[in-house]
């Protein structure tokens, strides 16, 4: 069973007050630290976790700065075998379709039964690149996968609907699978860990290498650009619901409603 | 004309929510773009479905075979590619749920048609459709422009973004269209569904949890908070306090020596919200807190709070839900 | 590494001692003589990692203060945890804090950039950048980021201006100390923020360094080989300043107040009189004592990473223990100089439904009332 698993590295933002940037596009990122998309994290260990159980290979691909090396690093600290980074900085203000593009060109010398992807990232969320890989590759996909199970000739997996239930799909191989959070939990990656594998080589390629022109990426190669970015409207605080119960009870209907809950 | 396509979504033989909240905004998009707005609907028996949609569209497709009666992205996608090539729509909507999530991306790519995914707003400026979404766990809005010249546009909206009502009535007519499927998708099989187990409580799992604090003061008060969790088709979780105690077991405990969970709302009621549980459960998407305390940390991190016993609050809460889900 | 060598498992005698003085071998399924057994016996780890009572151990080093052999039972923990680290096999709330140190500098994984909001409008010198400075006050995570704890660093600060003392900071510098880090298992981590500190301890321009907490105070002390630099906790400075008259109390505090010696401070260094004087020195309080006190002190539970492993023990807790042993001796209020014990003790006054009748309180709360300050 011969993996490869896509990942992204991504900037923590949990509790930061984020800045627009002079662009107006994006963000500031100073002082800002970057790590594995989490749903990549799970993504990763699940793929680690199949080749202990079937054996194969575990490839670990990124395309980003350079300093996107740091994740592929850390995957093989996991449990990969191998890693790669796709680094160019004509690839910047790629939208998911590009980066797709590049991640297809990346892929097609590399011998494959599984990809795996996060369902989404934590930074832009688009929930793109993944079922657009799979498309560009003319192989099967199913997203949000919660679990996954190696049969014979097929692989059942099961996918995350709303309101807990999910729903049992089975595909051939090869297919591409995007993982949603909680279907393992990754284990640990320690410093020694890491330290241990630094002597392992990172391939590295650029758009060249894989055989791609710089109008088939970056803006120039997306259907999408951000042109601009701006902070939601700010609230104060808690929204304090005021009035007697049957009032407030009343407010509370309408939060519900607005969630999809009720 | 101009035509605004969207993806009806449907279930076990019930449509989404999501569906007017999608007609309501295609409504609105189709005058400023002086298109007509299409529903469409892929599945098998479906025919009172149609029915229900059918008023609030110019017309209402429908696709029936025994290969579309369960959702699955590889024949759906066939029809719908079909069906934008024969009508040459400007707009493509859909949900960006767990059934758009699988759709949207992989068909966009095979019709080369622009996506832009889980938007919560779409404007219209001049002859161009503007987009809108998060980024950032929502720190960060996103106004995106689709490449110039595309004759189709793609979107994929988020659930909750546009009101189900004030739906005028465009008395369109329901239209079969037929389909000949070439291939029987063995490589991709929809199976069955699965119910989410009940008893075995993982609250990492759960969209909705309502999690009790000291304040409930008595495990004798449990039951109503359990009654508002299910009828909100969610699980009760706790803080430290109520599980060292035994009054809920450990696994429903958040906080830093507990579970991190990030639900889609998170009701705290007599929580006061010390740091170490704060960090267990402030990315949740909408924290409700009911406290006593006017001052609790909690209401820092809540979206909405009320200050008030829960004991006082939640019977109220209770009856309102039980009211409106007519139970 | 070999353990039996590493632990010298060899000249165990199995006597129990250890065991016998564990403070959570009542309630949890952890019994380190029978681990040093089992590691003995097995010739390597493998078996002992399944001990469900791992992560119930609180480091407190009773067992190794204990051995007859002097043996260090409680590092055999460690280095068990070390081996479930590498393998990655932890709770997954350890992971968090390990993950948050590693990314942000510290276990609950708060931003840096808001390390020092801690100071609020207190103006404090951050070391080098803004001067120099005799001591360097490290703060710590808890203290930097807990609205519970935060307070207490500002105390701190304002004593040490009234005593005339000079003194800055790392400011967003500082990082995680790594002594509950190191206790989790995690040796690579603790290396580099042993690293890091160090190094900007080096660039302060300090020979002396004081801490908020005696976690810190422990690894810095004996961890660390800190070359030339004094390390203090706060009781012990204070303690000094009192004498030397720099600080005096102008206020009565008439309460009833017990000390809980904490185990990194008190039976692990000794440090057992210093925080006794301070609170003799406060007019109106009388200084009440835990039977269980000074080296025989309950651990709370708080340290070896507790903050952030739930463990497998079952029944009341230490913490709880203490609190109803308080209310019973007719104290009102519990201090103590640790925040993690403060934060422990005051879940275990939630838990017995006593935080109305006994306070929790460290000695710098009650120091402050005595002292007149407002606004703290």
């Amino acid at each position: 069973m011969d993996i490869i698993v896509c990942i992204k590295r991504v900037p923590e933002v949990a509790e930061i007050d984020l800045q627009v940037d002079q662009t107006g596009k994006g963000i500031q990122e100073e002082g800002l630290v970057f790590g594995v998309n989490d749903w990549d994290n799970y993504a990763v260990e699940e793929a680690v976790r199949i080749k202990e159980k079937h054996g194969g290979k575990v490839t670990a691909i990124t395309v980003g700065s350079e300093e996107s090396e740091d994740v592929v690093r850390r995957a093989l600290a996991l449990g990969a075998d191998e890693a790669a980074v796709v680094t160019d900085p004509q690839a910047e203000g790629s939208d998911a379709y590009a980066i797709a593009k590049v991640l297809a060109a990346a892929i097609k010398d590399i011998p494959y039964d599984i990809i795996l992807t996060g369902a989404l990232a934590d930074d832009d969320s688009y929930a793109q690149v993944g079922a657009t890989l799979a498309e560009l590759l003319d192989i099967p996909h199913a997203t949000l996968v919660t679990a996954i199970e190696i049969e014979d000739k097929q692989v059942k997996i099961k996918r995350e609907l709303e309101g807990g239930m999910e729903e049992e799909l089975a595909v051939a191989t090869p297919a591409l699978f995007t993982i949603q959070s909680g279907i393992n939990e990754p284990r640990y990656v320690s410093i020694m860990g890491i330290r241990k594998v630094a002597k392992i080589e990172v391939a590295k390629h650029d758009l060249g290498a894989l055989g791609l022109s710089p109008d088939q990426v970056g803006s120039a190669g997306s259907f999408i650009t951000v042109e601009k970015i701006f902070p939601p409207p700010v609230g104060e605080g808690a929204q304090i619901l005021e009035g007697s119960p049957d009032e407030v009870a009343t407010k509370m209907m309408d939060i519900f409603q607005k969630g999809g809950v009720v | 004309m101009a035509e605004i396509l969207v993806l009806m979504e449907h279930r076990q033989g019930e449509m989404k929510e999501i569906n007017l909240e999608m007609l309501s905004k295609g409504q609105e998009l189709a005058d400023k773009t002086k298109a007509e707005l299409t529903a469409v609907l892929l599945g098998k028996g479906i025919a009172s479905m149609a029915d229900e949609v059918k008023r609030y569209c110019h017309h209402t497709l429908v696709v029936e075979d025994e290969i579309l009666s369960n959702f699955n992205s590889e024949p759906y996608q066939d029809v719908l590619s079909f069906l934008m090539k024969e009508r040459k729509p400007s707009l493509v909507l859909m949900g960006h749920t767990a059934f758009g999530m699988d759709l949207a991306p992989s068909l966009a790519t095979a019709t080369e048609v622009p996506l832009a995914t889980d938007c919560y707003e779409i404007e219209v400026k001049g002859d161009a459709i503007i987009p809108y979404r998060q980024m950032y766990g929502g720190k960060m809005c996103a106004e995106i422009h689709f490449v110039k010249d595309a004759p189709c546009q793609m979107i994929t909206i988020r659930a909750g973004s546009f009101p189900a009502e004030g739906l005028k009535d465009l008395n369109g007519a329901v239209e079969q269209v037929s389909f000949q499927f070439d291939k029987d998708y063995a490589y991709k099989k929809f199976l069955q569904y699965v119910e989410a187990a009940v008893g075995d409580v993982d609250i990492t799992q759960a969209d909705i949890l309502v999690a009790v604090g000291r304040g409930i003061g008595d495990p004798e008060n449990l039951p109503m908070v359990e009654e508002l969790a299910s009828l909100l088709g969610g699980v009760v979780a706790c803080s430290r306090p109520v599980s060292d105690k035994n009054w809920l077991p450990k696994e429903r405990q958040v906080g830093t020596s507990g579970k991190t969970v990030k639900p889609k709302i998170y009701i705290a009621l007599g929580i006061s919200g010390a740091f170490q549980h704060i960090a267990g459960m402030k990315n949740a998407a909408t924290i409700i807190a009911v406290n006593k305390d006017a001052k609790a940390p909690i209401f820092s991190v809540a979206h909405y709070g009320i200050v008030d016993d829960l004991l006082k609050v939640v019977p109220g809460i209770v009856a309102k839900v039980r009211e409106r889900k007519g139970a | 590494m070999d353990f039996l060598e590493k632990y010298e498992l060899y000249a165990c005698l199995q006597c129990g001692k250890c065991t016998g003085g564990c403070p959570v071998s009542l309630r949890a399924p952890l019994n380190i003589r029978s681990l040093m057994h089992e590691v003995l016996m097995g010739g390597s780890p493998e078996v002992a990692l399944e001990c469900p009572g791992l992560w119930d151990c609180t480091t407190c080093a009773t067992c190794t203060l204990r051995c007859p052999r002097g043996l260090e039972p409680s590092e055999l923990i460690v280095g068990l945890r070390g081996e479930l680290v590498e393998q990655g096999n932890v709770p997954k709330t350890v992971i968090d804090a390990l993950e948050g140190t590693f990314k942000h500098g510290n276990p609950w994984g708060k931003p840096r950039q808001k390390r020092t909001e801690w100071k609020e409008d207190i103006a404090v010198k951050v070391l080098p950048e803004e001067g120099e400075a005799e001591w360097l006050y490290f703060i710590g995570c808890a203290a930097s980021y807990d609205p519970r704890l935060q307070g207490i660093p500002r105390i701190l600060c304002r004593v040490f201006e009234t005593a005339g003392v000079s003194f800055g900071i790392l400011g967003t510098k500082e990082s995680c100390c790594g002594n509950e880090i190191r206790r989790m298992g995690e040796e690579g981590l603790f290396e580099e923020l042993r690293e890091e500190n160090t190094k900007n301890f080096n660039a302060s321009g300090v020979k002396a360094i004081v801490t908020t907490s005696p976690h810190c105070f422990n690894t810095f002390s004996t961890e660390y080989e800190l070359d030339g630099f004094q390390v203090l906790h706060y009781t012990q400075l204070l303690a000094d300043l009192i004498k030397e008259g720099k600080v005096t109390f102008s206020h009565e505090v008439n309460k009833k107040v017990v000390y809980h010696d904490p185990c990194f401070l008190g039976k692990q260094h000794e440090v057992f009189d210093p925080p006794r004087e301070i609170l003799r020195a406060i007019p109106g309080l009388e200084l009440l004592e835990f039977d269980r006190s000074r080296e025989r002190s309950l651990c709370c539970e708080g340290g070896g990473g507790r903050m952030w492993a739930e463990g497998a023990g079952e029944g009341e807790r230490n913490s709880e223990i203490r609190v109803k042993d308080a209310h019973e001796m007719g104290a009102e209020i519990i201090a103590t100089a640790c925040p993690f014990c403060l934060l422990t003790l005051e879940d275990g006054a939630k838990t017995t439904g006593l935080e109305e009748k006994v306070l929790i309180r460290d000695i710098l709360e009650l120091v402050a009332e005595a002292m007149g300050f407002d606004n703290v």
